[in-house]
């Protein structure tokens, strides 16, 4: 291995060889005469189809009414989560009230309350953020109560002997304790509300990536929902490297490196 | 004149149950105001349960402490707590963990760097006031750790083996570091420790505790004059009083 130059076995080198040999594989299949690219797009066309619907406008608004109820509410779910959590994971008397429901309610997958999502509010706008939100405040309390737990006691005391009150000690001691945890609530919240919009997005929504996909399968439009896959796929990787670099920022003074 | 007592104090864990366990019985001790005492015993002898129940952190379960002849109950900066652990918060630069009991009440920002500049250059850190704590040594957090809680300036110093998980080298340069800020403020001191030759080298007085349940079971005076030099340790009368200690231990 130490004769090999340093940048054939860096991360960049690596990664690039194992995409370009999924692509490679997938061209080879794609090239053979009998391939129905009804079935398997050949990667020209998946291309064509990204181009043709991003001059005719339809991508760009199916990716910004996505993002719109991805991050309205991720935000919504996110922001209750970590102040239930904190509550939650703080105070005793909290934790004996509400645990029990979070418990209770957390097996449920979000994408069970669709059909009563819909009976109560019918497929609108609202009914699709809601669910997402759902689905990111249920991942991400766990989290944010997790944290609060492992606050290690050592800090509270000593906090506590400089004379910190209870509330100060949450403030100062507990939550900055806890961020690691809370980022990674954060980041699988995210993760969580981009497999929630797809869904909810494939069984009722006039607009968005998932209204793309289904419109795809419906008219046989292969290369779209390959398409619209990948696009979906770089979506989430980007917005998910963005929290780890907000996530780095945050943490400079941890020992654990990202 | 801020004096600490310990009044005939019991504590049980798990009190009623069948697993009652009796760590500390009819305790009864005076700190005078400015004095530094060490309390050395073998492991579960309760001495760090006698002296997290004077920080505050938990009430006994029999008997009282009072300072200046207020009972004590609950935490309160006027007792402040060097912990075995590592307690710097990893969150905060050096600077910032220094002034943070101030910071608890208010100070200013003109304050804060006051605190700040006096007690790094105290504890021998002046330089570091921007570094994080994982940069630092665990030699170095110790100090960041007492010039801490000196900085909150409260009356009376409660230390839980604060050395423990040091070398020796830095061990016996800390003990030396730590004789001289005590030097200059005469806070009182409490010490808890294993190691009898700490003890000694630090205190005006030794309390030998037996374990299981704890008792005081003797009150050495050491009169070994101050400021106390690291050749100390080795002279006749030092290794006396280390000698007749260690043979009260239970071994």
């Amino acid at each position: 291995m130490n004769a090999l130059p340093k940048f054939l076995t860096g991360r960049l080198f690596l990664g690039a060889l194992s995409i370009g040999a999924v692509l490679l594989a997938y061209t080879a299949v794609t090239s053979q005469p009998d391939n129905n690219p009804a079935l398997l797009p050949p990667i020209p066309h998946i291309i064509g189809s990204f181009f043709t619907n991003l001059s005719a406008g339809t991508l760009l608004d199916a990716l910004w009414a996505s993002l719109y109820r991805i991050l309205l509410g991720f935000f919504i779910g996110t922001s209750l989560a970590v102040v239930v959590g904190c509550l939650v994971g703080w105070y005793k008397t909290v934790e004996f009230l509400v645990d029990p429901l979070i418990e209770a309610i957390r097996p449920i997958p979000p994408l069970a309350y669709i059909p009563i999502i819909i009976i109560w509010f019918g497929i609108e706008e609202f009914s699709r953020v809601l669910l997402i939100s759902i689905a990111c405040f249920m991942v991400c309390v766990v989290n944010v109560i997790a944290g609060m737990k492992n606050v290690p006691q050592v800090y509270v005391d000593a906090a506590s002997t400089m004379g910190a009150s209870r509330f100060q000690v949450f403030r100062t001691v507990a939550i900055p304790a806890a961020t690691p945890f809370i980022i990674t609530g954060y980041r699988i919240a995210l993760a969580a509300a981009w497999t929630t919009l797809v869904a909810a997005e494939l069984i009722a929504a006039p607009s968005g990536l998932g209204f793309m996909l289904q419109e795809g399968r419906r008219y046989f439009l292969t290369d779209q929902v390959m398409m619209i896959i990948v696009i979906i796929g770089a979506c989430a990787f980007i917005m998910d490297r963005t929290f780890r670099a907000i996530q780095k920022r945050l943490m400079i003074w941890s020992e654990t490196r990202e | 004149m801020p004096e600490i007592v310990v009044d005939n104090l019991t504590h049980t864990f798990g009190k009623g149950g069948a697993e009652a366990l009796t760590v500390l019985e009819g305790i009864n001790l005076t700190f005078e105001n400015g004095s530094f005492t060490s309390i050395v015993g073998t492991s579960g002898c309760g001495k760090s349960t006698l002296l997290k129940m004077m920080a505050g952190l938990f009430d006994p379960s029999d008997g009282e402490m009072r300072l200046d002849g207020e009972v004590i109950s609950g935490t309160d900066r006027r007792r402040g707590m060097v912990f075995q652990q590592d307690a710097v918060f990893p969150w905060m630069t050096v600077a910032k963990n220094i002034s943070y009991g101030p910071r608890l009440r208010g100070a200013s920002n003109s304050e804060q760097r006051e605190i700040e500049a006096k007690w790094t250059e105290m504890v021998g850190l002046k330089g570091f006031e921007d570094r994080w704590p994982r940069e630092l040594s665990g030699g170095m957090r110790k100090r960041v750790d007492i010039g801490r809680v000196y900085a909150n300036d409260p009356d009376v110093l409660l230390m839980d083996e604060p050395f423990g998980a040091l070398d020796a080298q830095t061990k016996e340069r800390m003990q030396t570091d730590l004789l001289e800020a005590w030097q200059q403020s005469r806070k009182t001191v409490i010490f808890v420790t294993h190691d009898l030759e700490e003890a000694i080298f630090l205190s005006d007085r030794v309390v030998v505790m037996s374990a299981r349940p704890g008792r005081i079971q003797h009150i050495e005076n050491v009169d070994l004059p101050r400021p106390r030099k690291d050749e100390m340790r080795l002279t006749d009368e030092f290794i006396q009083i280390k000698r007749r200690l260690w043979g009260m231990l239970d071994h």
